[in-house]
């Protein structure tokens, strides 16, 4: 496997060093925004992916995702101007919501997990429209940083979702990952070794829902507007399609596939009906096309320069660990 | 649908790079719509971009717009606002900072409306937009303007003409769907049916992409009320709750205020429809409408398969303000172009109307096109009668 | 009483095309592992080109509106039946027994074919003529003549159904291999063959309801997406992959609908339907009569 090296966290920090800086000189709004919302949609491929070590589908991430970004609303419109606490106790809402979600709900599994989750995601939405305190389904307006920090919000935004997503590595990487993916295998077997799977399962559901969270809350800094019809059951459909048209072997996969189809996305912003149509087609071509995603397709192109374009095919492994 | 597929290709391929777009390039404008133009909304996007293209065409093939000296062409394009604050936000950091736009001539929806505007007020990008609220507008939003009446205008000379006809109304049941125009209507008819005496007996909400309302035209019948108020309802959901409703036995006054489009109602409602009062379902094929009007719905007929409805006008009239704007201040910046608007009279589809609302609002945006009270007769949109516009204050 | 009746009336008539729809996405569900989101596409392409078909047929051929519209459904039927083929061929073979992995290209497929209908059939609402003229007034209720038929064939087209899966060698393949694909393919079953089959039935199921769906509702590109989400949860309120359970389930949804509708309103006949399957996924995990997940 993979051992923590000195090259790997020197090519990190040097990334995100790069990133910070670019984003606070940078003079181009529209790519800065780009690279913000990438990164937000990364948060949330790689906290579905996380969620996905366990064998579980969440999509309840919408609820909790919309949670959050609500909670930063509140916070931002009632004057609390402190932006490191206002995003702590979204993600730490999150969090609690997600507690409470999974407490009720982890028993159950696969497709059944996963419509609960869905008809979770729905329910809060509808609430928020019938609920005039939050602007019912015009939303809450007004939502941004203090002008002193307005400047360095984008780079402030993309370190924080660059950290959760190191963080997600390092909780793979620790010996928790590992009681994770045993429980993914067969949760009667972790059982007997007296660890409560159902424990395990918990804890990794709120660490993805804090985690989640913050990236909401971070939502709401960057749009400055939300609505209701933001936090529909296509946050975690979304989250999901970036992960597996990224590839989920590895944490950079679900980066990849945020970057890659958030950028589609915004590319094809303008095009009326086509929109959807290339967008889809996209999607479809790279489930297709690929089947470990994005990241294989990086591993094929490399093996094959190394080989000095010998004509070798590559053999898919199929005990590449790949998931799902 | 061939032709605007390869516009949309050629615009997809230029807006391919992601350096800066210079603001404007070689004297021409950019101005921009934002609206729904996927999900059940789509058709309010399409027919907006149709009108701009046409538009457009019409300001180039006469030679432009001229300001400073300089001859300027005009470019439109249409981006899908999604309906939401997330979609509102991206098309607009599209629009404003990808693209250049610095004049939106048209946008639609509450929610992506505040997201846009909270861009375009900063960037200095004018913004005109049908989205009903008065929080859009005020001297807090000096780029900020309306094309068309909002219920605020609308519904007070509609309920009173129709309590008018039928004075012996006494209740009314409301129907909405459950979004922000929905929710904005519901409050002003309460509003108001509570200033003439008439009881609000229910109101319900339904969810937008609903097909099955039996049950809800069971609720509404069985409330027994002497009206119905269909509030800002999509035509077709409204036809097939009268369609249902008039199943199940029901008759009495028909109200359907912040309805855009008469043809499909009538399409989908049939008989059922007659009789129903409209408060922004102006009918543009009619005697009443100006010729320009008349053209372009039985153009639109044809390309679109439906008659326009008074959003879709409103892109028209956006542009022409724009252009009235431009031409009065003599300049391109939308700072000036915006207060050069509140005192011009741009040549609308209606005619020359000025802007006005101070009263209201706090200062004169709401371009003060005539609210249009029609009803529908032998399956005919017909003209009731037409109100000038309450806060006449800017001419 | 005549409320009871009129409710009992917008239940059947409504339920009845919800288990069909339902039907076909626990069939390829069962016989596949596949999660099709793209089933409401079908049902949509099937309203779509109904919706544009019988107006058509009916000018040029005159004769009624009905003759009209059995041909526009047949016509339909077999274009959506290509179209399900191809999905098949190209996509979902390569994700069977992969519950997220189809998912997510069903989810690509979705947008793809929402995005070309709304390109090619433009977003007007488009509204069928009244095949049937009339209405039925029982017992203080009413309910439209064409409604009572869209209900009937419906029901009719379900027995069929089931007699099908019953008795006949293919329906017993399809089960064979939903409850055991090796043990099927043993007894001489082929497997590629009769999954693609059962696809097809499924995809049959949301054509032929979205063609049933045109003359009472106002069709448009996204109109698959409202009976999508309710198609889901009727087959895990039924538990996925039985067809008893899609018909119950079905028939509960439109009850719920109905009830709450009028009592309450449509919102909150939404948010009272995800509630009720949320509750009852937690009390009993696999639907109600669900077969234990393999």
């Amino acid at each position: 496997m993979y051992s923590i090296d000195r090259k790997f966290v020197a090519l990190n920090v040097v990334l995100l060093v790069g990133a910070i800086a670019f984003l606070s000189v940078s003079e181009s709004t529209y790519v800065t925004q780009l690279i913000v919302w990438s990164a937000i949609n990364a948060v949330l491929a790689a906290g579905m992916r996380f969620v996905l070590l366990i064998g579980e589908t969440n999509m309840a991430c919408g609820a909790i995702y919309g949670f959050a970004a609500y909670l930063t609303a509140i916070g931002v419109t009632n004057g609390f101007d402190a932006v490191p606490l206002v995003v702590t106790i979204a993600a730490l809402g999150g969090g609690v919501l997600g507690l409470l979600f999974g407490w009720v709900t982890l028993r159950v599994k696969g497709p059944y997990f996963m419509l609960i989750g869905f008809a979770f995601t729905e329910v809060i939405r509808l609430a928020y429209t019938r609920i005039d305190y939050v602007g019912g389904n015009s939303g809450m307006v007004g939502i941004y940083a203090p002008i002193s920090l307005d400047r360095w919000m984008p780079a402030i935004c993309v370190a924080v979702c660059y950290l959760l997503v190191i963080g997600f590595f390092a909780a793979e990487k620790s010996s928790f990952g590992s009681l994770m993916h045993a429980v993914r295998n067969n949760d009667k077997v972790v059982e007997t070794l007296g660890v409560s799977a159902l424990r395990v399962k918990l804890v990794c559901f709120v660490i993805a829902a804090v985690a989640v969270g913050a990236a909401g809350s971070i939502h709401a800094y960057s749009y400055h507007v939300i609505s209701p019809g933001d936090f529909s059951f296509l946050i975690p459909v979304y989250a999901l399609a970036y992960a597996k048209v990224g590839g989920e072997r590895h944490v950079v996969g679900p980066v990849i596939g945020a970057i890659f189809l958030t950028v589609i996305s915004q590319l094809v912003q303008g095009s009326g009906a086509l929109q959807y149509v290339l967008f889809g087609g996209v999607i479809i071509v790279s489930m297709i096309g690929v089947r470990g995603g994005l990241i294989d397709i990086a591993k094929w192109v490399r093996c094959r320069y190394r080989i000095g374009g010998a004509r070798l095919r590559v053999l898919k492994d199929p005990a590449s660990g790949e998931l799902g | 649908m061939q032709l605007r597929a390869s516009l949309r290709a050629v615009l997809f391929g230029a807006a391919f790079s992601l350096a800066v777009a210079p603001a404007f390039a070689d004297d021409v404008l950019k101005f921009g719509v934002s609206a729904p133009m996927s999900g059940a909304a789509a058709n309010w996007g399409i027919g907006c971009d149709w009108v701009g293209q046409k538009v457009v065409r019409q300001i180039n093939d006469n030679g432009g717009i001229r300001a400073g000296g300089k001859t300027y062409k005009v470019q439109l394009t249409t981006y899908d606002n999604l309906y939401t604050a997330a979609g509102g936000a991206q098309s607009a950091q599209a629009m404003i900072n990808r693209d250049g736009v610095r004049y939106i001539v048209q946008s639609l929806g509450t929610a992506p409306v505040q997201a846009t505007q909270s861009l375009s007020e900063r960037s200095g990008v004018i913004l005109l937009t049908t989205a009903w609220g008065k929080t859009i507008k005020g001297p807090k939003f000096p780029l900020t303007f309306t094309n068309s009446n909002t219920p605020y205008e609308i519904f007070g000379p509609l309920f009173a003409l129709v309590k008018e006809q039928h004075p012996n109304i006494k209740t009314v049941a409301l129907l909405n769907p459950n979004d922000a125009t929905g929710q904005q209507a519901e409050a002003q008819s309460k509003l108001e049916w509570g200033k003439l005496g008439v009881s609000v007996v229910s109101s319900s909400f339904y969810e937008r992409g609903t097909t099955e309302f039996q049950s809800i035209a069971t609720k509404l019948a069985a409330t027994k009320a002497d009206a119905v108020d269909l509030g800002g309802s999509a035509p077709g959901d409204a036809g097939s709750v009268l369609k249902e409703l008039a199943v199940q036995g029901w008759a009495g006054v028909k109200l359907y205020p912040a309805g855009t489009g008469s043809d499909t109602l009538v399409k989908v409602g049939g008989k059922s429809a007659e009789g129903v009062y409209m408060g922004q379902g102006a009918d543009f094929s009619g005697p009443t409408a100006t010729k320009l009007q008349r053209d372009l719905d039985t153009q639109a007929k044809q390309a679109l398969k439906e008659p326009l409805n008074i959003l879709q006008m409103g892109v028209w009239d956006g542009v022409m303000a724009i252009k009235a704007g431009i031409e009065k201040a003599d300049s391109i910046d939308p700072k000036a172009v915006a207060k050069a608007l509140s005192s011009a009279k741009p040549n609308t589809s209606y005619g020359p109307v000025g802007y006005g609302g101070t009263a209201t609002y706090g200062s004169p945006q709401q371009l003060l096109v005539p609210v249009i009270i029609t009803q529908i007769q032998n399956g005919q949109t017909i003209e009731v009668r037409r109100v000038k516009s309450p806060d006449a204050s800017g001419g | 009483m005549a409320l009871f009746v009129q409710l009992a009336l917008n239940t059947l008539q409504a339920g009845s095309v919800y288990v069909l729809f339902a039907l076909g996405l626990t069939l390829i569900f069962g016989v596949m592992g596949v999660v099709n989101f793209a089933h409401g596409q079908f049902f949509a392409l099937g309203a779509l080109l109904t919706s544009v078909l019988v107006p058509a047929l009916h000018d040029s051929l005159g004769g009624s509106v009905a003759i009209a519209f059995v041909l526009s459904s047949v016509i339909s039927i077999i274009v959506v039946l290509a179209l399900a083929a191809a999905a098949y061929q190209f996509g979902f073979r390569r994700y069977l027994r992969d519950m997220v992995g189809s998912f997510i290209l069903s989810v690509g497929m979705l947008l793809f074919f929402e995005g070309l209908f709304l390109w090619i059939f433009g977003g007007v609402p488009r509204v069928v003529p009244n095949i049937a003229p009339g209405e039925l007034r029982i017992l203080g209720a009413a309910i439209e003549l064409q409604r009572l038929i869209v209900c009937a064939v419906a029901v009719a087209i379900g027995i069929m159904l089931y007699l099908m899966l019953g008795y006949t060698r293919f329906g017993r393949a399809v089960r064979a291999t939903a409850e055991d694909a090796g043990a099927a393919t043993l007894q001489g079953v082929r497997h590629k063959r009769t999954l693609l089959y059962g696809f097809m039935v499924g995809s049959f199921l949301a054509a032929v309801s979205g063609c049933l769906t045109a003359p009472l509702a106002v069709i448009t590109p996204s109109v698959g997406n409202d009976y999508l989400i309710k198609g889901f949860v009727t087959i895990i309120i039924g538990g996925l992959g039985s067809i008893p359970g899609a018909i119950i389930g079905g028939f509960a949804i439109a009850l719920l609908e109905s009830v709450v509708g009028y009592y309450l309103d449509g919102t909150m006949a939404t948010i009272g339907m995800f509630c009720v399957v949320a509750v009852l996924l937690l009390f009993r995990p696999r639907g109600m009569l669900g077969h234990v997940q393999h």
